[in-house]
C-alpha cells in the first residue's frame, strides 16, 4: 500500500468498500483494470466469487430467517420482513434491482440458491451489508447498460409462471416504476394507449422492443421510421399519438 | 524551252512577271471572259518555270518566295476580286456570287496547284508546311469567308424560313453554299456548325415553338399531329436536298421537342379530341399516328401511354359506378357488369395490338388500369365474388340450356381467366367459386365439358395448386356414382333390400376439397334414419378407417304430401323435409316443440318455416298469420292445400354465407403468410425486416396481396413461438431460429 499513490490508495478503499473484497483482492483488480475504479468493478462482478464457508453459513442463516414454513422459499411474507428490515417498502424498485442479481426466476418469491447467490454476487452476507449497498444498486438504474438489462429481466421475472405473455396490469405498473428512473415522456400515453385500445397481455418482443424505442425515437416522433421493423402495437402506438394529436404528423 | 544546264538563272523578278502573266490568262478564263485557252506548252511552260526557279542554284533557288508568291497571289485575287464583287451584292443575289466565286476559286487553286506543282513535291514536303491546296483553301477562308459568312447564313436562314412558309426556293444554290461552310471547315463541322448550323437549329426552335403556340390553340389533336407528320416530313426533305446529313438528328430532335414533346400535355389532354376522345371515338388511325410520331422521341411514349392508362381507368371506374348505382337493395347485376368489363377489354386490347404495335409499354398501361377498378367493391361484394357469381349464372344457364353455342361459352371462360389475373385476391375467387361449384355439382346444375374446360384453363394460368380442390370435387362426383351403383348392388343382395321402401342416394365428398361445412344434429324422421344406418353399414364393409360425416343441409328430398284434393309430389331440401315430417304423427306443433324434436339451430329452423308457411306455397298454416316467423308461433298441416300442379318444387334460400368465406380466406391467408415467412426465413437465415417483407409480397402475390399489418403481426407471433428471433445488434433485422 505505502508504493501507491494517495488517488490510487484512496481507489482501493473506495473499491473494498463497495465491493467488500479483500484489499489484497482489490489491489490485483484495480492493477488488472489500470487502476479505472469502473472498469475494476466490471471484472470483479463478473468473476466467479471465492465462496469462503463463513460466509455462507451466516447467509444460510439469514435465509433461513426469512424462509417460508413449509416450503424451501422466501415467500411473500419473508420478503415484506426482508423489506421492512432493510428499511424499504415492497414496491420500491430496489427490490426489482435485487431480484436482478439474484437472477430471481419470478416476483415474490427467491430460492434458496437464488437468495444465497445474489447475496454473495453483491458481496454482502448481512443485512446491514446489504443495506449499505442499497444506494450503488439504485445508482446501477441510471447506468445505460445495466438498466437494458434490468428491464429485460423485468419482463421473465414479472409475468406469470408458465405464461409466454405478461399481463396487461402488471405490464404497466411495472413501466410506470421503470420509467421513472429513467425518463421517458410518452410513458403515460403508452399506458393510457394500451388500456384504451389493446387490452391484451404484452408479448416479450413489444417489451423489450419499447425500451428500443423509448431509447431511440424521439418524442416528437421526428425520426420515427414507419417502415421499420417496430412491432405492430408501437406502430399503432404512434397512430394514436397522431390520432389524439398529441404529436403532429 | 530546253533545259540546258547553262543558261541563265531565271530571276525572281523575271520569273514573277511571266507567273504574273500566266496568272491573268488563267483568271480571265475562269472568270469566263474571252480568252483563248492554254496550250499544251504554255501549260508545261508555266510548270517548268516554276521548275527551274526551284532547282536553280544558290542564290537563286526561289523556292521560299515562289511559296510567298503563290499565297500571295491568292491572296490578292481573293481580297480584290472576289470578295468586293461579293459585297456589292445582297440576298439571293449574294449567294450566287459566293457560289459562283467559290467554284472559281477552287478551279483557280487547282491551276495555280498544277502550276507550282513542284514546290509540293521537294519544298514542301521538306519543310513540313502546308501544301499549295490548303494554302488555297486557307486563303480563301480567311479572306473571304471570314468575312462574309455572316450574311450569307442570314440570307441563308431566311430562304430556308420562305420554303418553310410555303414558297419554292432555289434548293441547289443552298446546297452548294452549305457545302462551302463544311469545306471551309478543312477537315472538321465547326465551321458549319459554328456559323450556319447553331443559328439554324436555333431558329428552327423558335419557329416551331411559334407554330407549336399556335396550332395548339387552333387545331384539333389530329389535325395538329397532321401538321406535325408534315413538319417533320418536310425537314427531313430538307436534309436530303440541301443541308448536310450531321444536322438531321439535331433537326429532328428539335422538331419532336417543340411540336410535340413541349405540348405534350396539352394536346393529349385535348377535350374533345385528345388521347380519350380517339380511344373512346375509336379514331385509330390518329391514334397509330399519335403512336408512330411518340415512338420516334426517347421516353415520348410515355405521357401517351398515361394518357391511355388514365382513360381505361376512368373508363372502368364509371362502369362500377353505374353498377353501384343500379345496384338496388344491395343486389348487384353481375352479369351486366362482367360482360361489360369484358367488353371494354377487349376493346383497348384490341388498341394496344393495333394502334399501338404491341409495345410493352401499353400492355403495362392497360394492366394497371384494369387492376385499379377491378379490385373495387361493389355494394359491399368484391370483385371475386362477383366474378364467382358471373361463371356460376353463365355455367347453370348453359347446363339447362344445351342449345348454347359452345364457343362463346368457350370465349366467355378465356375472358374470365383474363379478368381475373388482374384481380388480386384470387384465393377469394377460388373459394366463392368452388362454393358455387359445389352448389352446382352437388344439385346437378353442370356441363361437365364447360367445367372442365375452365378448369384446364386456369390451372394453366395459376397453377396447379389453384384448381386441385376442384378438381378433386370433380373426381368425387365421378367416383359417387360408381359408389351409388355399389351400394344399390349391396341393398338388393343383402336381405334388408330398399330401407323401408326409400330411394336413397348418397354423394361421399372427400373433406379437403369441398367448402367446409356446419354440421347439424338435425334429428332426422325415422325413415330416414333407416336409410343413413343401411348405408353406414355398406359404408364400413367397403372402407374402414374413415368417419362419415352427415350434411344434412346440401341434401333432397322427394315427398309425397297427401293434401285433401289431391297427393302433390314435394320436392324440398332434407331440412324441409325434415319439418313436414314431424307432422306426420301429429297434427299441430308449436315452435318451440319444433326446436326439441327437430333440434335445428334458431336461424334454420325459422328459414325453413318461413319457406313452407309464409312463401309462395302454404303447406303449413301458421297462427298467428303474420309474415314473419316467431318463436311463438304454432304450426298445422294444411290438408285444404292444393295446386294444379302435381310436382312442386320448394326453394330454401341460400343462407349469404360472403362473411364465412371472406373469414375462412383470411385464415387460409395467416397460415400461407407463416409458411412463406418461414421459408424465407430458412434459406436467407438473417433478413432485414423491409426484405422480408417485400419478399413475402411478392411470394404471395400470385394468390392474393397481403396486408403489410397481417404480416408484422404474423412475424411477431413467429418470434413468439421461437421460430425468428430479432438480431442482438440490430433489431430491424431477423435470425433464423433452427
Amino acid at each position: 500500500m505505502h508504493k501507491l499513490s494517495r488517488s490510487n490508495r484512496d481507489k482501493v478503499q473506495q473499491f473494498v468498500a463497495i465491493t467488500g473484497a479483500s484489499e489484497k483482492n482489490a489491489l490485483q483488480t484495480l492493477k488488472a483494470s489500470d487502476w479505472q475504479l469502473e472498469a475494476a468493478f466490471d471484472v470483479f462482478y463478473s468473476q466467479p466469487q471465492p465462496r469462503s464457508n463463513a460466509d455462507v453459513r451466516r447467509l444460510e442463516e439469514l435465509y433461513n430467517r426469512y424462509k417460508d414454513q413449509y416450503s424451501d422459499m422466501i415467500l411473500a411474507d419473508g420478503i415484506s420482513v426482508l423489506c421492512t428490515d432493510l428499511q424499504v417498502e415492497p414496491q420500491d424498485i430496489v427490490t426489482l434491482v435485487l431480484s436482478w442479481h439474484m437472477n430471481a426466476a419470478t416476483a415474490c418469491e427467491f430460492s434458496r440458491e437464488e437468495f444465497v447467490g445474489g447475496l454473495q454476487a453483491l458481496g454482502v452476507d448481512s443485512i446491514k451489508k446489504l443495506q449499505e449497498k442499497l444506494s450503488f444498486m439504485r445508482s446501477e438504474l441510471k447506468d445505460e447498460q445495466k438498466f437494458h438489462e434490468i428491464y429485460n429481466f423485468a419482463f421473465g421475472w414479472a409475468k406469470e409462471k408458465g405464461q409466454k405473455s405478461l399481463a396487461l396490469d402488471t405490464a404497466i405498473g411495472m413501466w410506470q416504476l421503470l420509467f421513472a428512473e429513467r425518463e421517458w415522456p410518452l410513458v403515460n400515453h403508452w399506458c393510457d394507449f394500451l388500456q384504451d385500445r389493446h387490452n391484451k397481455a404484452i408479448s416479450k418482443d413489444t417489451w423489450e422492443q419499447l425500451l428500443e424505442f423509448a431509447r431511440t425515437v424521439d418524442p416528437s416522433l421526428s425520426n420515427y421510421d414507419a417502415e421499420g421493423a417496430w412491432p405492430y402495437l408501437i406502430d399503432e402506438f404512434v397512430e394514436y399519438l397522431y390520432d389524439k394529436s398529441v404529436v403532429e404528423k | 524551252m530546253s533545259f540546258s544546264q547553262n543558261r541563265e538563272p531565271i530571276t525572281i523578278e523575271d520569273g514573277f512577271k511571266l507567273i504574273d502573266a500566266a496568272v491573268t490568262k488563267l483568271t480571265r478564263i475562269i472568270e469566263g471572259k474571252p480568252e483563248p485557252p492554254f496550250l499544251p506548252e504554255e501549260y508545261i511552260g508555266n510548270y517548268t518555270i516554276v521548275y527551274n526557279m526551284c532547282i536553280q542554284k544558290p542564290p537563286h533557288d526561289s523556292s521560299g518566295p515562289l511559296y510567298e508568291k503563290y499565297g500571295a497571289i491568292l491572296q490578292a485575287y481573293d481580297k480584290l476580286t472576289i470578295l468586293p464583287s461579293i459585297m456589292e451584292k445582297h440576298d439571293e443575289y449574294m449567294l450566287r456570287e459566293v457560289s459562283r466565286w467559290w467554284e472559281i476559286n477552287k478551279i483557280m487553286v487547282r491551276w495555280l496547284s498544277h502550276f507550282f506543282y513542284y514546290l509540293d513535291r521537294y519544298y514542301i514536303a521538306r519543310n513540313g508546311i502546308p501544301s499549295l491546296t490548303v494554302v488555297g483553301m486557307t486563303c480563301f477562308r480567311d479572306h473571304v469567308y471570314e468575312k462574309v459568312h455572316f450574311n450569307v447564313k442570314q440570307v441563308v436562314i431566311a430562304l430556308i424560313h420562305k420554303e418553310r412558309e410555303g414558297q419554292q426556293i432555289d434548293r441547289a444554290l443552298l446546297k452548294n453554299v452549305l457545302d462551302l461552310f463544311v469545306q471551309n471547315g478543312m477537315g472538321n463541322m465547326e465551321r458549319y456548325e459554328k456559323d450556319f448550323e447553331d443559328f439554324f437549329l436555333t431558329e428552327t426552335n423558335s419557329y416551331y415553338s411559334r407554330k407549336a403556340s399556335s396550332w395548339i390553340q387552333e387545331d384539333s389533336c389530329p389535325e395538329y399531329m397532321i401538321k406535325a407528320e408534315e413538319s417533320l416530313k418536310k425537314e427531313k426533305e430538307r436534309v436530303s436536298h440541301y443541308l448536310h446529313s450531321d444536322t438531321e438528328p439535331k433537326l429532328v430532335a428539335n422538331v419532336q421537342t417543340n411540336l410535340l414533346v413541349s405540348v405534350a400535355k396539352q394536346l393529349l389532354e385535348k377535350e374533345n379530341s385528345g388521347c380519350s376522345a380517339l380511344l373512346r371515338d375509336d379514331k385509330t388511325d390518329d391514334l397509330s399516328r399519335m403512336y408512330r410520331l411518340y415512338h420516334a422521341i426517347p421516353q415520348g411514349l410515355e405521357p401517351v401511354a398515361v394518357a391511355f392508362r388514365l382513360h381505361v381507368t376512368a373508363e372502368g371506374n364509371s362502369l362500377i359506378k353505374q353498377a353501384e348505382d343500379a345496384a338496388t337493395s344491395g343486389i348487384v347485376e353481375e352479369q351486366v357488369l362482367v360482360r361489360k368489363i369484358i367488353d371494354l377489354h377487349d376493346k383497348y386490347m384490341a388498341y394496344v395490338t393495333d394502334c399501338f404495335q404491341n409495345h410493352t409499354l401499353f400492355h403495362k398501361s392497360l394492366k394497371e388500369a384494369f387492376e385499379i377498378f377491378c379490385n373495387k367493391k361493389v355494394a359491399g361484394s368484391s370483385s371475386a365474388e362477383m366474378l364467382a357469381t358471373f361463371c356460376d349464372n353463365v355455367f347453370k344457364k348453359a347446363a339447362n340450356d344445351k342449345s348454347n353455342d359452345d364457343s362463346t361459352i368457350e370465349s366467355t371462360i378465356d375472358n374470365v381467366v383474363k379478368l381475373l389475373d388482374y384481380i388480386s385476391d384470387k384465393d377469394l375467387f377460388a373459394e366463392f367459386y368452388r362454393k358455387k361449384l359445389a352448389r352446382r355439382l352437388l344439385f346437378g346444375k353442370f356441363s361437365d365439358d364447360h367445367e372442365r374446360s375452365i378448369l384446364t384453363k386456369l390451372k394453366g394460368q395459376f397453377g396447379g395448386q389453384f384448381t386441385s380442390q376442384m378438381e378433386g370435387m370433380g373426381t368425387d362426383m365421378q367416383l359417387g356414382k360408381d359408389q351409388q351403383t355399389g351400394f344399390e348392388e349391396y341393398l338388393k343382395n343383402a336381405n334388408t333390400g330398399k330401407p323401408k321402401g326409400v330411394d336413397f342416394t348418397v354423394t361421399v365428398l372427400t373433406t379437403g376439397f369441398w367448402p367446409s361445412y356446419k354440421t347439424s344434429d338435425l334429428n332426422l324422421p325415422l325413415e330416414m334414419v333407416n336409410c343413413i344406418e343401411s348405408f353406414k353399414a355398406y359404408y364400413e364393409i367397403k372402407t374402414k378407417h374413415r368417419r362419415l360425416m352427415w350434411i344434412y343441409s346440401l341434401g333432397n328430398c322427394n315427398l309425397t304430401a297427401r293434401f285433401d284434393a289431391k297427393p302433390i309430389e314435394l320436392i324440398v331440401s332434407t331440412y324441409q323435409a325434415a319439418v313436414l315430417c314431424a307432422f306426420n304423427h301429429t297434427e299441430r306443433l308449436t315452435y318451440q316443440e319444433l326446436i326439441d324434436q327437430l333440434n335445428l339451430s334458431h336461424e334454420d329452423l325459422v328459414r325453413v318455416l318461413h319457406s313452407l308457411s309464409c312463401a309462395k306455397y302454404k303447406f303449413l298454416k301458421k297462427d298467428p298469420a303474420s309474415k314473419t316467423i316467431s318463436k311463438t308461433d304454432s304450426f298445422e298441416f294444411n290438408s285444404k292445400f292444393t295446386d294444379k300442379m302435381r310436382r312442386i318444387k320448394v326453394p330454401l334460400p341460400p343462407v349469404d354465407d360472403r362473411k364465412k368465406v371472406v373469414e375462412d380466406v383470411d385464415k387460409d391467408r395467416r397460415y400461407a403468410i407463416d409458411a412463406s415467412l418461414v421459408r424465407i426465413m430458412k434459406s436467407r437465415k438473417v433478413l432485414p425486416h423491409q426484405q422480408l417483407v417485400s419478399e413475402c409480397v411478392e411470394q404471395l402475390s400470385r394468390m392474393f396481396k397481403p396486408d403489410i399489418k397481417m404480416i408484422k403481426k404474423r412475424i411477431e407471433d413467429l418470434i413468439t413461438r421461437d421460430y425468428l428471433e430479432r438480431d442482438t445488434e440490430n433489431p430491424n433485422t431477423f435470425k433464423y431460429v433452427a
